[in-house]
């Protein structure tokens, strides 16, 4: 029987980080994938749904570019070209994958994986052993029991990439993250959308100022907060709203972004903990069992690639290195909806909630040079700065706008090195950035110099 | 003119005390009565009391230090003034003692960091600027007690953050060696509380100190020093039964207690057997004319065992009142070092709890130690055959260096007997045994 070091499960941003990581430092390592390798992220996630918005993006800024002086005629948006355009980022990162397994002396195989114990791994019918086995099987759309949820014009994310025609209009249940980024990419190239949210606001984690601005930016589409799905058929959406209301709306098609439940398959019998549907882990991502690890969506801790990532780093520094540990409270997270919206840390609600002391301040885009030499006066922006009242301490900074899926790793860095007003003050932006506005923000917290 | 307070004396048994926790600091101001230090001796902790008033200008021993009573161990007196020190070294060291002539500090304006950062050299004062490393924390190696660089550098560790570095310095706090932080980095929060860990790996560190030290250090010497083994029995606990039920019958005799009575019967096995009321010595085994009865007692601070001195003169009466009395000053934690020590045999009770059978440790130097357990219900073949009867647990540990299995085993055979016959036992000793 073939004997590993490492066994992983799931090729995702968690699983070829871990085995690339593993192999780097000479351990042998199998790579099992059941799909492609890239998991969600590369295939059906991140990647091509940034392709695609950057495709309406670009439609979207020379259709109003008039007010800069760029004028067109007969601009069109081929959904086909699009699609290609995805499909050949998708291949060639996939590429790119398959060669840094190579190069880390990875072996990777495809098929199911089913775990037999913690140091055994049965896939195709051949049993592999390993002295650690690290889980990083992801999650999957969560399709919510309501009536008709099961029709065929009912997608999720995963097969709405696939579309080779738009559909005239399209109703998107759940305001979170993917719907907002599909909402965000139909309504810019002309398909009418519809969001209907549970909750009286779009993304809970974002700060309510920006989610209010961001819903007011994407004026191509209509919210429905607040409300239920109650009933789905063939031609119409039936949900509540708030006040009690019964609605009905015409669906062609329907997004359902409801949210992601872990993917538990093929571990039943390794028989970890598991709490509200998610594999339990430790602070270095230790399952129940001792050399069993779950790094990624499927611990439920932070359903983003890049945390994933981060899990990979600590669980194989805990297996094979020197025992580094997860801090969650600086991994930050990006809406790639046109505007952008990025956020890192604490919200003014969140610390509030928490009992600690704030002081927390916002400056409008155009307070910015460059926000307002690119994107006029109009152009919805905002950054806002929220800090420890006492200490100083930066709790979290929220954008909206252009070029904030850029700037948000730099509060991940504020926030590690817990970096306070006085000290941001003493660093030095470029000039001119949106990313100023940070400072500028610091300054109206504390004019003391 | 600076006073001294010292180490007070402890009973008469206590040679010497360790300090755990100094409660004041150089600069501070102190009264008559305040409550200076915790300190343990081999039985318990205790608070000592401040016998003079002023600024404290000097600490004579740190937390740790074993210190000889009616030892100085503080020195009071108006801030800056001049004094002389005679500090003897540890009780072990017989040479000359050493008098160092020491400066008191001008008082402090923030009473949470200590003066003594004015006996820091100013490239120390930098440093701990710099690393966040509090004066306060560190051990003066420097000519006079001064702070010198190398005393702040050997505390650093993984860098602090800046909110990490002022909440050190503002506190006092030293920070630890590594954080939370990214490349261990220390954070703020490293500083306030210490470092909590996730779901599976959580875990709480609570200091070894005071009683549970004391514990701690006991009972490994004893398993370490002594050659115990343990015998178990049962002994019909009918007599035992009824005289409780006869005595809660009345007011006078509503306290005497199961335990009092099986502590009554041990200490009339003792007189009989004087080679269980002994101390092993290694050169020698002393054999008490008395019986001093140890009575294991749980108390919020941990194990003790305050003592019966005497307890052969005590009628039942007696035995079970004092007993009561001990027991509430140990647990309240007023008992006095003289009323834990002295034990010539223990008898360790936990019969409420249900238990049958265990193996008591040895309070050493003590030769044996009873463990009492519960009552219950045990077949025993009669002539009209089988009946259920009362019987209560005996555990007898005993060490095998100063006596043997079949003395152990005589020893219990006899104080079974003497459970089972008590009652008859008490009406032999008339009322001189019950009041």
């Amino acid at each position: 029987m073939a004997h590993y070091d490492l066994i992983i499960i799931g090729s995702g941003p968690g699983g070829y980080i871990a085995a690339q990581r593993a192999g780097n430092l000479g351990k042998s390592v199998l790579l099992i994938e059941k799909d492609h390798l890239g998991g969600v992220c590369t295939n059906k996630g991140c990647i091509p749904t940034k392709s695609l918005l950057n495709s309406a993006k670009t439609y979207e800024h020379a259709k109003n570019g008039a007010f800069i002086g760029v004028e067109t005629t007969d601009i069109t948006f081929n959904v086909k070209t699009a699609m290609a355009h995805k499909q050949e980022t998708v291949e060639t990162l996939r590429g790119g994958i398959e060669f840094l397994m190579k190069s880390a002396q990875v072996e990777t195989i495809f098929g199911e994986a089913r775990a037999l114990d913690a140091h055994h791994v049965e896939v195709n019918g051949t049993t592999y052993e390993c002295s650690y086995l690290i889980v990083a099987t992801g999650s999957s759309p969560v399709i919510p029991p309501i009536p008709g949820a099961e029709l065929p014009h009912v997608v999720t994310s995963d097969e709405i990439l696939e579309l080779t025609e738009l559909p005239s209009s399209l109703v998107i249940i759940g305001g979170g993250v993917i719907g907002l980024e599909f909402a965000s990419f139909f309504s810019m190239i002309g398909v009418q959308v519809t969001i209907i949210e549970m909750l009286d606001e779009i993304l809970p984690m974002a700060e309510a100022e920006a989610a209010k601005l961001a819903r007011r930016a994407m004026k191509n589409v209509t919210f429905n907060l607040g409300s239920t799905v109650t009933k789905i058929t063939p031609t119409s959406v039936f949900y509540t709203t708030n006040k009690g209301e019964e609605k009905e709306i015409a669906a062609p098609m329907v997004l359902m972004s409801v949210g992601r439940k872990p993917n538990l398959s093929g571990l039943e019998a390794l028989g970890l903990a598991v709490k509200r549907g998610a594999v339990v882990v430790d602070e270095q991502l230790r399952t129940s069992l001792p050399t069993v690890y779950a790094i990624g969506d499927v611990n439920g801790k932070s359903l983003l690639a890049h945390s994933a990532s981060r899990m990979a780093d600590v669980a194989v520094s805990t297996i094979f290195g020197s025992g580094q540990k997860m801090r969650y409270n600086a991994i930050p997270w990006v809406v790639y909806s046109n505007p952008e919206i990025a956020g890192c840390g604490l919200t003014e609600a969140e610390a509030v909630k928490q009992g600690i002391p704030v002081i927390a301040h916002s400056a409008q885009g155009r307070q910015s040079g460059r926000f307002l030499a690119e994107q006029g006066k109009r152009a919805p922006g905002l950054v806002k700065v929220i800090a420890h009242k006492e200490s100083g301490v930066i709790l979290g900074i929220h954008l909206l706008g252009p070029y904030s899926s850029e700037i948000i790793w730099g509060v991940s860095a504020i926030l590690e090195a817990e970096l306070r007003i006085q000290d941001l003050k003493e660093i030095v932006f470029p000039h001119p950035s949106v990313a100023e506005l940070i400072k500028d923000v610091v300054f109206a917290l504390d004019s003391s110099v | 003119m600076a006073e001294q307070v010292l180490m007070p004396k402890q009973g008469n048994t206590v040679e010497s005390c360790i300090i755990v926790e100094w409660n004041v600091n150089v600069g501070d101001t102190v009264a008559v009565g305040d409550i200076l230090l915790s300190a343990e001796t081999d039985k318990s902790t205790i608070d000592v009391e401040s016998t003079a008033s002023g600024v404290v200008l000097a600490r004579l021993y740190e937390e740790g230090d074993d210190v000889p009573v009616m030892e100085p161990i503080l020195v009071v007196g108006e801030a800056g003034e001049t004094f002389e020190v005679e500090k003897k070294e540890e009780v072990k060291t017989a040479s000359a003692p050493v008098v160092e002539e020491v400066v008191a500090p001008p008082p402090p304006v923030q009473p949470v960091v200590s003066s003594s950062a004015s006996g820091a050299s100013p490239r120390a004062r930098m440093l701990s600027e710099q690393l966040g490393v509090p004066l306060t924390a560190a051990t003066p190696t420097g000519p006079k007690g001064r702070i010198v660089e190398h005393d702040v550098l050997a505390l650093a560790g993984e860098p602090l953050s800046p909110a990490a570095k002022k909440v050190a310095l503002a506190e006092g706090i030293l920070p630890p060696a590594t954080g939370s932080g990214m490349g261990g980095r220390v954070l703020a929060r490293d500083v306030e509380a210490p470092v909590t860990s996730g779901d599976l790996s959580a875990y709480t560190d609570i200091p070894v100190r005071g009683v549970r030290k004391v514990i701690a250090r006991r009972m490994v010497e004893s398993l370490q020093t002594t050659s115990q083994l343990s015998l178990h029995a049962w002994a019909d606990a009918r007599a035992l039964k009824s005289l409780r039920a006869a005595f809660k019958a009345d007011e006078e005799t509503a306290g005497i207690t199961i335990g009092d009575l099986v502590n009554f019967a041990v200490i009339h096995a003792l007189k009989e057997f004087p080679a269980f009321n002994s101390h092993y010595l290694g050169e020698t085994i002393r054999l008490f004319d008395h019986v001093h009865l140890g009575v294991a007692t749980d108390t919020p601070k941990g194990l003790m065992v305050p003592v019966l001195h005497g307890a052969d003169l005590m009628s039942l009466r007696q035995i079970s009142e004092h007993t009561k009395i001990l027991a509430k000053r140990a647990r309240d934690g007023v008992a006095q070092p003289d009323e834990l020590s002295g034990s010539t045999f223990s008898v360790s009770n936990v019969g409420a709890f249900g238990i049958e059978a265990f193996t008591p440790v040895l309070n050493i130097p003590e030769v044996a130690i009873l463990g009492v357990g519960t009552i219950a219900l045990k077949p025993i073949s009669t002539s009209t055959g089988v009946e259920f009867i009362d019987h209560i647990g005996l555990s007898l540990t005993m060490d095998h260096q100063a006596v043997d299995g079949a003395d152990a085993a005589r020893f219990l055979r006899f104080l079974m007997d003497t459970i089972a016959n008590l009652d008859s036992l008490l009406i032999r000793m008339g009322s001189n045994g019950t009041l």
